[in-house]
């Protein structure tokens, strides 16, 4: 038999309302309030209810989260179960937070329920499942089953469908799916071109997601005081590639130590790049890595300094989740050895 | 423009004494096979082999497929480049189905090619896993790219077409066993029942952005790298005026077979007169600079408008750089009023979190999605290997890695790999066959 854990709040646990919602976070063996629901539809069992106040959660997060955290050290078990929390907004909150902290600490799966227009939802559902749930107490039974089905999967190692099917928040995660209609790309296609004209509702399989833009740099002031580096997603490297870049779908970067040469020659350098004619950037790595001309600015005094490393990468296939992390870790060097400015350079 | 193609229904291929095709078993005298592939000089060794469904075989690297026909009346099978240039689309044409020619690397693969598996839990990643395979394996002197991580594979490119002709050769005088029509009356000539319905054209971008010619998709034997949007009938497609390229990862590739029955084409036939009037296909391209896309989408947007299309299906082969190609046709199609579906693959990552095209426009608000190119595939040892199992993981096979610091090699001792669907053989199915989308998790 597997071991589940259920977090509540004071009121469910029938401590009190807004009156004990300061309520600091406790442990309790067995079961009390939503729990014996749960109990009851759980292939497993819920071995220890926590209880913590809405607003304790909510003024002394870390606090309550170190504290919850600790409560589970020693206990074994296999899943967390948080609310459903319906539309109350701190609650949702509360049962985000433990869910994505206990998921993160301990591994274990993590899931909560809650109304869509719960501002917890948003909030986590990138970061644990989320099962839309109704907006009161009279959904009760009906939110901790749609739990208590996922969670018994899940112990079970069985397959779960997507997020649609299963009713829980899309966490912006896609994954490949055969379609048991067996309905071909060609049909899919047709038909949706044949809805759309019709002006009747369709489906698209791939939802443009909101845009995440970011914001434009100011313009740097004055060009002949600021120093600037160079970096690329071109995959420039030294011809060796001692840092084992990816020629596609990349997941390492390199930085190279330009501050002794006026130009990158050929032959020392290459690009390592496979979704271009490398012919060009081979011959002379310059005309996609341009450091010939920067030194030529330097020396002209149109900027003050050229940074002594410059950064590459290859961007082909290249996700967006890694070049970001790996945008991340370059400003962060960028940033100790006060750049000013970064010039670009793709293919 | 009416096509017809008389189907031959192959049960079986075997190798025996002479080469022919009876009771729906093709035989091919292999030595003879060999002697003719050989005459192209370039083929420097090779070998024939017959991967069936169910067997425990794998085969890499795949370059090409053809399915493999003849034309009756003695033209060419694909105009331009197995013999002279001559219209496609118009006429009858024999095809053995159910078998294609594959042209495999008998040791060296390139950044386009290709896996297959014929049985177990890597079968259902590409299509050519249910067809009975005639592979050509062969090495070449192409010298000047072995090394070369992009490779052009002329040389075993133009054998597996050759090759498809030389075996449709045999059924050549025989009468078919099914008949398909294809038939679509001049635009300006239809019925008044067929006018009123709405009417739609297929738009579709092959690749063609490697600027140095030779790795490209052809039309009639004509690089695309060099070429602008022009307005076809399905027909020619269907009949032999495309052949697929050599640089596109291999799951968003179109292969020759693909272009010869490419179900998008056959979807839209089986609507016409009935739901949609099909107007035709615009043949656009893939390009290189966003002036270049941009030019091309122009050119689509205003013959799609010209011809007075409502809708337009908008498919591209490949992703990353090309869905900018995509996206921009999809959203100057809905500028001049032409509603729009697309059918492509996406890019969503490794964990599937990650932003799925290239570029987005809330214009595109109607998309198919095929598959993800870089969910992770573990797959079993095969019992027999067709080709060579390390290319995968050393001659930069855009799905295949030589070194991980997590993952280690695509290919294990044992002979397991573990890859990205990148390098299953047209994998997605951007064509259209594919019964696999994308969902949330």
């Amino acid at each position: 038999m597997k071991n589940a854990i259920h977090y509540i709040n004071q009121f469910f646990a029938g401590i009190g309302g807004e009156e004990m919602a300061s309520y600091e976070p406790e442990i309790r063996e067995g079961l009390l309030g939503p729990s014996l629901a749960l109990n009851a539809l759980l292939d497993a069992e819920v071995t220890h209810t926590i209880i913590c106040g809405d607003n304790f959660m909510g003024s002394n997060t870390e606090e309550a989260v170190d504290k919850i955290l600790e409560f589970l050290e020693d206990k074994d078990f296999d899943i967390l179960i948080a609310g459903p929390a319906f539309q109350a907004g701190r609650y949702g909150f509360a049962c985000g937070t433990i869910a994505k902290a206990v998921k993160e600490k301990f591994g274990v799966p993590a899931l909560t329920s809650m109304n869509e227009e719960n501002p917890g939802a948003e909030m986590f559902k990138k970061d644990v499942i989320i099962f839309k749930g109704g907006k009161s107490a009279a959904k009760l039974r009906s939110d901790v089953k749609v739990m208590a089905d996922y969670a018994n999967k899940l112990l079970k190692g069985e397959k779960t469908l997507s997020a649609q099917e299963e009713g829980f928040f899309e966490r912006g995660i896609r994954a490949q799916v055969w379609l048991e209609s067996g309905e071909t790309a060609a049909q899919r296609g047709v038909s949706m071109l044949i809805k759309k004209l019709a002006g009747e509702e369709f489906t698209s399989e791939l939802p443009i997601p909101k845009q995440d833009l970011v914001a434009i740099a100011p313009p740097i002031k004055d060009l002949s005081k600021a120093k600037i580096a160079l970096a690329t997603t071109g995959g420039i490297v030294p011809i060796d590639n001692p840092d084992r870049i990816q020629s596609a779908s990349a997941t390492r970067w390199g930085r190279y130590d330009i501050s002794k040469m006026d130009r990158l020659e050929a032959g020392i350098f290459k690009t390592i790049h496979a979704g271009f004619d490398p012919g060009a950037a081979d011959a002379d790595p310059n005309v996609v890595m341009p450091l010939d001309v920067m030194k030529q600015y330097l020396k002209e005094g149109k900027i003050g300094a050229l940074h002594d490393y410059f950064y590459s990468t290859v961007g082909t296939g290249t996700t967006q989740a890694e070049a970001a992390r790996m945008g991340k870790e370059i400003v962060s060097k960028l940033k100790e050895d006060k750049v000013d400015g970064v010039i670009l350079t793709a293919t | 423009m009416k096509l017809e193609i008389g189907k031959f229904i192959v049960k079986d291929v075997k190798f025996g004494e002479k080469t022919f095709y009876e009771n729906g078993i093709l035989t091919i005298n292999k030595e003879e096979a060999i002697k003719f592939i050989k005459e192209d000089e370039h083929i420097i060794d090779v070998d024939l082999v017959i991967a069936k469904p169910g067997e425990n075989t794998r085969i890499v690297p795949v370059k090409e497929a053809v399915e493999p026909r003849i034309r009756p009346d003695g033209r060419a099978v694909f105009p331009g480049v197995t013999g002279e240039l001559s219209m496609a689309g118009e006429g009858r044409l024999h095809a053995l189905k159910g078998i294609s020619v594959l042209g495999v690397g008998m040791h060296w693969g390139s950044f386009g090619d290709g896996l297959i598996d014929m049985a177990g839990k890597g079968a259902k990643y590409t299509l050519y896993s249910q067809l009975i395979n005639v592979c050509i394996v062969a090495d070449t002197d192409e010298l000047e790219e072995r090394y070369e991580q992009q490779k052009k594979n002329t040389a075993i490119r133009m054998a597996s077409h050759r090759f498809a002709e030389y075996l449709g050769q045999t059924v050549k005088e025989l009468e078919p066993e099914e008949m398909e029509t294809f038939k679509l009356d001049p635009i300006t000539k239809r019925s008044e029942e067929v006018n009123k319905l709405p009417s739609v054209v297929l738009v579709m971008q092959p690749q063609s952005q490697m600027e140095e010619l030779g790795y490209n998709d052809c039309i009639y034997g004509w690089d695309m790298n060099k070429y602008l949007p022009s307005f076809m009938n399905p027909n020619e497609v269907l009949d032999g005026a495309m052949i697929s390229g050599s640089f596109m990862p291999a799951s968003s590739k179109w292969s020759t077979y693909d272009f010869q029955n490419f179900p998008t084409i056959r979807e839209l036939y089986k609507e016409h007169g009935n739901s949609l009037n099909f107007l035709g296909v615009i043949m656009s391209n893939l390009n290189v600079t966003l002036e270049q896309k941009t030019r091309s989408s122009i050119f689509v947007a205003q013959m799609a408008k010209s011809l007075g299309a409502d809708g337009a299906i908008v498919t591209e082969e490949g992703y990353g750089n090309p869905d900018t190609d995509y996206i921009l046709c999809l959203a100057a199609l809905e500028d001049v009023g032409v509603k729009t579906v697309g059918i492509s693959n996406e890019c969503t990552g490794r964990d599937g979190a990650s932003q799925p095209l290239v570029t987005l426009d809330i214009k595109a608000n109607a998309l198919v999605s095929t598959g993800n190119v870089s969910e992770i595939i573990k797959l079993p040892p095969a019992d027999k290997v067709i080709g060579e199992l390390e290319a995968l993981a050393r001659d930069g096979l855009s799905g295949g890695w030589p070194y991980d610091e997590i993952l280690g090699s695509s290919v294990k001792e044992d002979g397991s790999i573990i890859m990205e669907n990148n390098a299953m053989f047209c994998g997605d199915m951007i064509a259209g066959w594919s019964t696999k989308t994308m969902k949330e998790f």
